[in-house]
């Protein structure tokens, strides 16, 4: 009985407004969810207004003051970097650029990740072999030369990024996914909407996904910071941001190399990566446990 | 399941096929050649270089002739180290990142996943939150930041380990890279660890075992942790693939002659046997560890069947 | 939540010690004694690992410098880079220069102990050109008659304008008389080899073991990517006078992990450092931070087969004059790096054409610039916009690039866009002539003009941006072929500052060498080819605090 209620409670999830409204003012009373979205919602609205009112932009040099030492009296309270820009108004537009591949990536990522390997692990067989094989061979194939391709036969372009950057990143997803479904199939409450009469595809979307979330939000949440890193290192090879506009990850990589002689080009950037991380991972977790099916 | 493995690894041949013909395609597309150079070499020239390598041969001529050598284990010349061939390359390099990759790899482990189960187990706590917090430092900070600040801590400002370089079976060597890799892999462990057991412990079968009363630490141990570990192994597969053939960043900033630093090397000089060694090499371990992985699903999950 | 704590200590370790800019630190203090070491051993640095080993394969400079200890040529560089007697003890010239005759030594030796003769370099040559080969350099033979045809395949090698008079007697042809040959033989492609370890183990005979030198070491370990050990080689002509018994070269590719193990102790003799470590490290090294000029320039080229730049010297020159180069060399470059306005880096003999705006102060400067800008057609409600295509090298790099982009803005009002392209792709579109804009630096093979002269003759190989100037072309052609050193400096004298007027490339900086050397270190001196043999160098004994 316990199984059908829920089953039914459960297919109300997606279309019903209910059970995200219940989610969300569960989420409130997680003190580390509530703490991170705020300090996440602040550099979010710090990376809008900041360049807006700020009276120094993110590409203009500024010969005399080169690597000046952040100072809270009036000027540049982050510094400087190797040009004489100002560092605030640079990590400010950091953030913009590496929140929005991230997040945008990640998304994508998740989307196809998920579908793909709870279509592979609920239906098996031949077909769960075929897609896992074509995932292996895409685990395989060296990346740089695909990158390389990809901006040589399409010029760059922002929305290559995201291609690139979710070509790879939705596999590792896939194979969990894959992995819990697998487990997930043979479970009582399954059994029950396929009983009723729900449907193949209906099962996968409906009952297997939400159960999937909570690992998938949790992994999704790992790999922001490397998905944002991993946009300097394309920027590399001829993709992503072109300077003078920055990003995060090339904040941070270029800040690594000036490590001992001006540490606060490294310190500040970061602070604000691991504080983005920081926050994405604990509200992953409050949301995956706002989410969880089984918490009620 | 040995009827599974042998078919799984039946069909890896085909896998592997297609992984050599996909990327020997994108590696000629991609434009650029290994001889290419800032003093360009007048093209008579040129054509003596390639007609060396074959590389004045029709591609699919150059393909058919490179998996004739593959089939004989000959991967080839390297196009870059022009002294040397893909093979020895290999050779030298890929113990390094084996003992470097597992070395961080088990510590990642042995750190990771109790921190992961015990917050499981505590969770909400100070004790949660603490280990979490310090588990996550390893992907908030990166790993090219980590590395450098051990190697000013423990090489330059005290003269306890050398700042990189490679002795074949000295010890101090494999310390720090092994450690600032293991940083990254020590989050990845625990909060999927965490994650994966907060979602056991809800489950159904574990409240009744709770409700019948077996003792807290046997219901943990014999009933939730196997399942648990499942999204682990999954990520476990791919990740120990990678870990061992090599990171760019770990071996650029320590100065390993590992394979991971000549793959990227050699992708951006157009080295193509090189590459193609290496992608063999790397496609074969994600069929055998994600083959592994997917036969430990059925250890850890009996539900599990193929 | 204790994140807040473990992201505090490690930053806390580094920028605590950073902040004491009084005292250096004193894990650096080495005393130095005046004898030699016990050990006379060196950890020396490759910044990249060297393509071969193979003196008619080697292309790039990391080659160079550990062939420069394997092997020797007719001639070698001393200390201060000049060419002295390496196998050849003496040499004379024909009256019309076309023909040079070398004396080889009588005690020089393979590391076999097998005498050198001149066979083995006629061998080596031959080889070079050899189509089956494959060498890259084949071209750098040049000056040598039918070179060029033996190694587009129209002539058999053998027919090579070198021979041997007598097992001590070199006999070289040349096309034309080549002021700068001796240059050229003091490098790897031009170096002897031993014909019977290449038959007996063909492409291996670089390995360990099998290789034959006859430079003062000889390999005796290599590790692709990690390390090439070499040892005294005790039947080098000279070896009397070669103190080091062991060189090791470790090759470090990352600058940062560089300079952490020239800091550690592992690394003695480094060749890179960042430009913006400089500070730092001359405040706790001191002297040990070496930097002087080299030869070679920082180079952009111009497209002159399209617009904008195509028939628009005005433009071109008013993107040279509007550049701030002082700001760049004291700003930017840190110094690591001289201001350039002309194409030819500082050279003994050579009175350099700088163009008369190099002079101005700032404010003319940028008055003319603004000037030939508007001539050229371009306002700032139209101003110019093209793209500055570049290959993507470290953050240093695009920290110049932002430089140069925003001087042009803040000067001209003109928008030049950096682009930044993988390496090779970017070595692609250039020689199918695509950037409009383009990177373009240069080092010379040998020190004389003619080396960068010729980039810009008509045809050139290298002249992607497809400069042609009949009167330019006539200059260079006559002054390469005059014997006496003063008339060719003034003809490319004149030819130079052809050049500055057409401006069909944009000069920004001459490179310098960037060593960390510790002070035990002796036996070298900074030269423009930037190559410090090891056979001068020893070590003095030392003690770490």
């Amino acid at each position: 009985m316990a199984a059908a209620s829920d089953a039914l409670k459960i297919s109300a999830a997606p279309a019903g407004r209910s059970l995200w409204q219940d989610a969300f003012s569960r989420l409130l009373y997680n003190r580390s969810a509530v703490a991170s979205g705020v300090v996440l919602g602040g550099i979010i609205l710090a990376s809008i207004v900041v360049p807006w009112i700020s009276p120094y932009n993110y590409f203009t040099p500024e010969w005399a003051l080169l690597n000046a030492a952040p100072t809270l009296h009036g000027g540049h309270i982050f510094g400087t970097d190797d040009l004489g820009r100002d560092l605030l108004v640079r990590v400010m537009w950091g953030c913009r650029v590496s929140l929005l591949i991230g997040m945008v990536a990640s998304v994508v990522s998740v989307f196809i990740g998920v579908l793909w390997g709870a279509t592979a692990g609920f239906v098996g067989g031949r077909v769960d072999s075929f897609m896992m094989r074509i995932v292996d061979i895409l685990y395989s194939v060296p990346f740089i030369p695909f990158v390389i391709v990809l901006v040589v036969m399409f010029g760059r372009n922002l929305f290559l990024i995201f291609v690139a950057i979710g070509a790879v990143s939705w596999l590792d997803i896939a194979r969990i996914v894959r992995g819990q479904t697998l487990s997930l199939r043979n479970k009582e409450f399954i059994e029950a909407a396929r009983a009723s009469g729900v449907r193949g595809p209906a099962i996968v979307t409906r009952h297997l996904v939400p159960n999937l979330m909570g690992i998938v939000i949790i992994y999704a949440t790992l790999t922001v910071p490397s998905v944002i890193l991993f946009e300097a290192f394309l920027s590399f090879l001829g993709l992503g941001v072109q300077a003078p506009m920055t990003s995060l990850g090339v904040l941070v990589s270029d800040g690594a190399s000036e490590l001992q002689s001006y540490p606060y080009l490294l310190f500040i950037p970061a602070l604000f990566l691991a504080s983005i991380v920081y926050c994405l991972n604990y509200l992953g977790d409050g949301l995956r446990d706002v989410l969880d099916p089984k918490e009620r | 399941m040995l009827r599974y493995s042998i078919s799984r690894l039946l069909g890896a041949i085909p896998t592997i096929l297609i992984i050599i013909t996909l990327s020997f395609l994108l590696l000629h597309a991609a434009p650029g050649g290994p001889f290419d150079s800032q003093k360009k070499i007048p093209p008579e020239i040129k054509q003596n270089i390639e007609r060396k390598y074959h590389l004045d041969e029709p591609l699919y001529k150059q393909y058919f002739r490179y998996l004739g050598g593959i089939l004989a284990g000959d991967f080839g010349p390297s196009y870059q180290y022009r002294d040397t061939t893909v093979n020895e390359i290999i050779r030298t390099g890929f113990p390094i990142d084996i003992v470097i990759g597992g070395v961080a790899l088990f510590g990642a482990l042995l750190i990771g996943l109790p921190i992961g189960i015990m917050a499981a187990l505590r969770r909400d706590t100070l004790w949660d939150h603490s280990s979490m917090g310090f588990s996550m430092i390893g992907i908030s900070i990166p790993v090219f930041v980590i590395a450098p600040i051990l190697i000013l801590v423990f090489a330059v400002n005290i003269h306890w380990l050398p700042a990189g370089g490679w002795q074949k079976g000295s010890l101090k060597y494999v310390i720090l890279p092994a450690s600032a890799l293991a940083a990254p892999y020590i989050a990845y462990v625990a909060r999927l660890m965490r994650g994966s057991m907060v979602e056991v412990l809800n489950s159904q079968f574990i409240l009744m075992a709770r409700a019948k009363g077996v003792p807290r630490r046997l219901v943990i141990l014999r009933h939730a942790l196997k399942p648990a570990l499942m999204p682990l192994v999954s990520f476990l597969g791919p990740a120990i693939a990678g870990v061992i053939t090599g990171s760019i960043v770990i071996e650029t900033i320590f100065g390993l002659p590992g394979i991971g630093r000549a793959f990227v090397d050699g992708a951006l000089n157009r080295d193509y046997t090189l590459v193609l060694g290496v992608t063999i090499l790397y496609g074969v371990l994600i069929v055998v560890c994600n083959l592994l992985a997917d036969l430990s699903y059925s250890v850890l999950d009996p539900r599990v069947r193929y | 939540m204790g994140l807040g704590i473990f992201l505090i200590i490690p930053f806390c370790l580094v920028a605590c010690n950073t902040n004491q800019k009084q005292a250096p630190v004193a894990a650096h203090d080495i005393q130095v004694g005046s004898d030699l070491a016990t050990e006379q051993i060196l950890n020396r640095h490759l910044e990249a690992d060297p393509r071969s080993l193979d003196p008619s394969l080697v292309t790039d400079v990391v080659g160079q410098r550990v062939a420069d200890d394997l092997f020797e040529g007719l001639v070698t560089l001393n200390e201060e880079g000049h060419t002295v007697p390496g196998v050849a003890a003496s040499w004379e010239t024909s009256a019309d220069g076309k023909t040079w005759t070398f004396q080889l030594r009588d005690n020089a030796r393979w590391s076999n102990g097998q005498p050198i003769t001149a066979d083995d370099f006629v061998y080596a040559w031959r080889r070079q050109v050899d189509p089956a080969t494959g060498s890259e350099y084949a071209q750098a033979l040049t000056p040598i008659e039918n070179a060029m045809d033996a190694a587009a395949g129209k002539m058999p090698p053998s027919k090579l304008g070198v021979e041997s008079a007598g097992p001590r007697t070199l006999v070289v042809h040349l096309h034309a008389p080549t002021p700068y040959l001796l240059a050229l033989l003091a490098n790897a492609y031009l170096d002897p080899i031993f014909e019977p370890a290449v038959k007996q183990w063909g492409d291996r005979w670089t390995q360990p073991g099998h290789m034959v030198s006859n430079g003062a070491y000889l390999l005796s370990e290599r590790v692709i990517n990690g390390h090439i050990t070499l040892e005294k080689n005790p039947y080098y002509w000279d070896a009397s006078k070669v103190r080091l018994s062991k060189v090791v070269y470790f090759t470090v590719g990352d600058n940062d992990a560089t300079t952490d193990q020239y800091l550690a102790g592992s690394l003695e003799f480094t060749e890179r450092f960042n430009v913006s470590e400089k500070d730092r490290l001359q405040r706790i090294l001191g002297n040990q931070v070496v930097i002087s000029p080299i030869f070679a320039t920082a180079l952009f080229a111009y497209n002159l087969t399209k617009p904008p730049f195509a028939g628009n010297p005005k433009l071109r020159l008013a993107l040279n004059v509007a550049l701030d180069r002082e700001i760049l060399e004291k700003y930017v470059d840190r110094g690591v790096g001289v201001a350039a306005y002309n194409i030819m880096p500082p050279l003994d003999g050579y009175d350099p054409a700088v163009p008369d705006w190099a002079h101005l102060p700032d404010d003319a400067r940028h008055a003319l610039a603004r000037r030939l800008y508007q001539e050229a057609g371009y306002t700032d409600s139209h101003p110019l916009e093209v793209v500055l295509t570049y290959a993507s090298g470290g953050p240093g790099t695009r920290r110049f690039m932002e430089a140069l982009s925003a001087m042009w803005q803040m000067n001209l009002g003109a928008k030049v866009q950096i682009y930044n392209e993988e390496w090779k792709v970017f070595l692609q579109a250039r020689q199918l002539k695509q950037p409009t804009f383009f990177w373009a630096a240069w080092s010379g093979d040998y020190p004389d003009p003619f080396t960068f002269m010729q980039l810009y003759q008509t045809g050139f190989g290298m002249n992607d941006g497809d400069y042609s100037n009949p009167q330019y072309d006539a200059l260079v052609d006559q002054a390469s072929s005059i014997k006496d050193a003063a008339a060719r400096s003034v003809l490319f004298h004149k030819a130079e500052a052809i050049l500055n007027e057409d401006a069909p490339v944009l000069p920004v900086y001459y490179y310098v060498s960037t060593h960390l050397v510790k002070p035990y270190v002796k036996g070298w001196q900074s030269n423009i080819s930037d190559r410090h043999l090891s056979r001068y160098m020893y070590v003095l004994g030392h003690q770490e605090s």
